[in-house]
């Protein structure tokens, strides 16, 4: 196959040699204007900031896994899901969205401090669930919302991170074929999309 | 540029999507020596596709656009269609903007990369009917087409054997079939449906996509059937669905006669009014800001159907805003998309001990049944599609801990769900211009749109909400529910008209071979031809359309 790369990067008055036609003052002009016009990446590696105290970051930690726990497979911990929720606060999303989280979080808290006597990330793995049905029930101020939206950035974790795609669920990255009337008995896991 | 004796290139192709690649594959395959500009940044063949077959976890940010990110520089295509993995493919809205006033609200969805919007196509692919091109004239609506069916029937053979199209043969009057490969199958829900919709509602149809998806191998062009990845937006190394850089753009090169240089943003065509020829192309490198005026005898203008209108009313004489290409004061008019965003879907009963194994691209189709021969007394001209499936999702979270997680390994009955896609009509006031004082960082006027759905396209979508829930209710789903969001003229991504054909030069900017009344070496074959839009997905047609002006073009130059 012929690839013409070297000429397509060569520059286009290399290109077009003498018969090439620049009117140099609107090409500095365009220049100018071009310059800086860089499209922005998307930030990886560890959040840019710290999002929680380390209170809040062992509450979340601890009520993630509460949300998925580790049963014959991984849970929210192993797979990695606080460390997604902060660096998602952190660089993906507008800093208003971290409020509510942090909120809820410190609501939780004061409610284990009342009825446990205990920090949230210090209760009992029973006592956590007791104040997650709480939120989920609103029985905790602001409860019901904070807990559907806590919920789902655990499952948006948990299931696209590795062990959510590859252990929990299934990953067929090359299927290969279609079945439009397979055998759900022959389904060992969800595939993961 | 006068001296024709400099000339290195026979033709320059502008644009390199659908209808571009075609165009350089068709001149360059014909002898021609070949020079293909895109705006956007090169994509080779796979080593191009960064993130093909990668999980989620091995995507920026999970692959989820980040909002702040999505708001500031993909604000048109957060409709669902960009994702991290796929960016690269996108145009940045942030750096190349348009324009609109409030009220007339365009999405103008643009590509950012080599291959167009062939690289992010939804793919699917059908041929217009004979109707098609006769309801203008009918119906005395402005825009009557100057070819008909039997003028590209042997163009859409030719197309549809090169590429490879995958449907059923169903010898339906408005649907004429296709050179087709074997469809991609239904599914056991899918069939279930076919047989009661049908009986149900006798001359409608439910029938399987007509998809550029392969499914069986083209060795000759490298190219392997579809493997059910379904991640065809991410690019496809096995060529399994048509692409430029799959198909058209290797072939283009195997002749030796393509030079593609990619980040070259065309301006304006320049013009000799007394020849009444097109005599350059005039573009800036988007990497230095270099403007340079390159020349050929013969140019294809194929930067899509509304970037194409823009670089043809940015090619003026010095002082003046009347674009040489628009005697016919047409040009910039006569703008449509397809209506869409009516959404139907239920639960269907049964079944639940087969699912699907594989993730099959497209669906099914229920093909136009409104209409056809004529106005029926339902309240509108033309009609409507749907684009559907049925699948079974993972069940939703209940509450948490082990329960939930464990309760999410089971899947949900079947459900099917399907969107309609209507035709719009040509309305002469539905225009774009270029902006009275913005100009973009080339220096090129900005586009702005004043295109507006009117009432017979909103009459249009209400009979698809209302016929969408009686077939499925009819057909015996359970919980069906439908659904309608904001109609945004763009938002289908089917934009097309702005630089019509037609007979008369009086009232067309091209003639039915896609070629410029007043330059006969411009061929325009992208969207901006289409005098009206039908309702099926349109990129069949470019490619068909393109092929039989590239072969016309041909014959007149060596005439």
């Amino acid at each position: 196959m012929i690839i013409d790369r070297r000429t397509a990067l060569a520059g286009v008055a290399a290109m077009f040699g003498a018969g090439a036609f620049a009117p140099i003052a609107r090409a500095a002009a365009t220049a100018a204007q071009t310059k800086g016009a860089v499209i922005p990446g998307i930030s990886e590696g560890p959040p840019s900031v710290a999002v929680f105290t380390p209170a809040q970051r062992a509450l979340l930690t601890a009520l993630s896994e509460r949300v998925i726990p580790t049963t014959d497979t991984p849970g929210a911990i192993a797979a990695g899901v606080p460390q997604y929720i902060e660096k998602l606060l952190a660089d993906w999303s507008y800093t208003k969205e971290r409020e509510p989280v942090i909120a809820g979080l410190d609501a939780i808290d004061k409610r284990s401090m009342a009825d446990f006597k205990v920090a949230g990330a210090k209760a009992t793995a029973k006592q956590q669930d007791a104040l997650l049905t709480l939120a989920m029930n609103g029985q905790i101020p602001g409860g019901k919302d904070w807990f559907e939206a806590f919920r789902q950035l655990v499952i948006t974790g948990y299931y696209t991170s590795e062990i959510g795609i590859t252990q929990e669920r299934e990953y067929l990255p090359v299927p290969g074929e279609y079945n439009g009337a397979f055998p759900y008995s022959q389904v060992n896991k969800v595939y993961s999309s | 540029m006068q001296t024709a004796s400099t000339n290195r290139f026979d033709a320059i192709v502008i644009g390199s999507g659908i209808s571009g690649g075609y165009a350089a594959k068709e001149l360059t395959e014909k002898g021609l020596k070949v020079l293909m500009l895109d705006r956007g940044v090169m994509v080779e063949h796979s080593e191009g596709y960064d993130y093909e077959g990668k999980p989620a976890f091995e995507v920026p940010a999970r692959n989820r656009m980040p909002e702040p990110l999505r708001d500031s520089d993909y604000f048109i295509a957060k409709h669902g269609y960009v994702a991290p993995s796929s960016r690269k493919f996108y145009n940045d809205d942030r750096l190349n903007p348009y324009a609109y006033d409030e009220g007339s609200k365009f999405y103008w969805i643009r590509p950012g990369a080599v291959g167009g919007k062939s690289l992010i196509w939804g793919r699917w692919s059908f041929r217009w009917a004979e109707e098609d091109f006769t309801a203008n004239k009918r119906e005395g609506i402005d825009g009557v087409w100057p070819i008909g069916y039997d003028d590209l029937a042997p163009w859409y053979s030719t197309v549809e054997k090169y590429i490879g199209v995958s449907g059923s043969r169903e010898n339906l009057p408005y649907l004429p079939d296709s050179e087709f490969m074997p469809p991609m199958p239904m599914n056991v829900a899918e069939k279930w449906l076919k047989q009661r919709l049908e009986s149900k509602f006798p001359g409608r149809k439910l029938i399987n996509t007509r998809l550029s998806n392969i499914t069986v191998d083209k060795p000759e062009q490298n190219r392997t059937k579809c493997q059910h990845r379904n991640q065809c937006g991410n690019g496809c190394s096995f060529g399994a669905y048509f692409s430029t850089q799959a198909v058209t753009l290797p072939a283009a090169r195997a002749t030796g006669r393509l030079t593609l240089q990619s980040d070259a943003v065309v301006t304006n065509l320049e013009y000799d009014s007394k020849a009444k020829r097109v005599t350059g192309v005039r573009y800036i490198d988007a990497k230095t800001g270099q403007a340079q005026v390159v020349n050929a005898n013969l140019v294809f203008l194929c930067a899509s159907a509304m970037g194409s209108v823009q670089v043809l009313m940015n090619s003026r004489a010095p002082g003046s805003e009347k674009s040489w290409f628009d005697n016919s004061g047409t040009l910039g008019r006569y703008v449509m998309d397809h209506i869409f965003r009516v959404g139907v879907s239920g639960e269907i009963p049964g079944m639940t001990d087969l699912i699907e194994y594989g993730r099959r691209p497209g669906g099914v189709y229920i093909p136009r049944f409104r209409n056809i021969g004529g106005e029926e007394g339902v309240g509108f001209k033309r009609g409507y599609g749907y684009q559907g499936s049925a699948s079974r999702s993972p069940m939703p979270p209940v509450g948490f801990g082990a329960e939930m997680k464990h309760g999410m390994r089971k899947y949900a009955p079947w459900r099917f769900d399907m969107g309609a896609f209507g035709e719009c009509l040509p309305y002469k006031d539905n225009r774009v211009s270029l902006h009275a004082s913005k100009v973009d960082r080339f220096g090129v006027p900005l586009m702005k749109f004043d295109v507006t759905f009117r009432e017979n396209e909103l009459k249009m979508m209400a009979d698809a909400k209302a016929q969408g829930e009686a077939m499925l209710k009819a057909a015996g789903l359970t919980n069906v529910t439908s659904g309608e969001s904001e109609h945004v003229p763009g938002d289908a991504i089917h934009e097309m008209g702005g630089a019509r054909m037609g007979a008369d030069p009086r009232n067309s900017v091209l003639n039915g071979f896609s070629q410029a009344h007043d330059a006969p070496n411009l061929y325009i074959t992208d969207g901006a031809q289409m005098a009206s839009v039908s309702c099926v997905n349109p990129s069949l047609t470019f490619m068909a359309l393109t092929a039989r002006a590239a072969d016309h073009a041909v014959k007149q130059m060596r005439a």
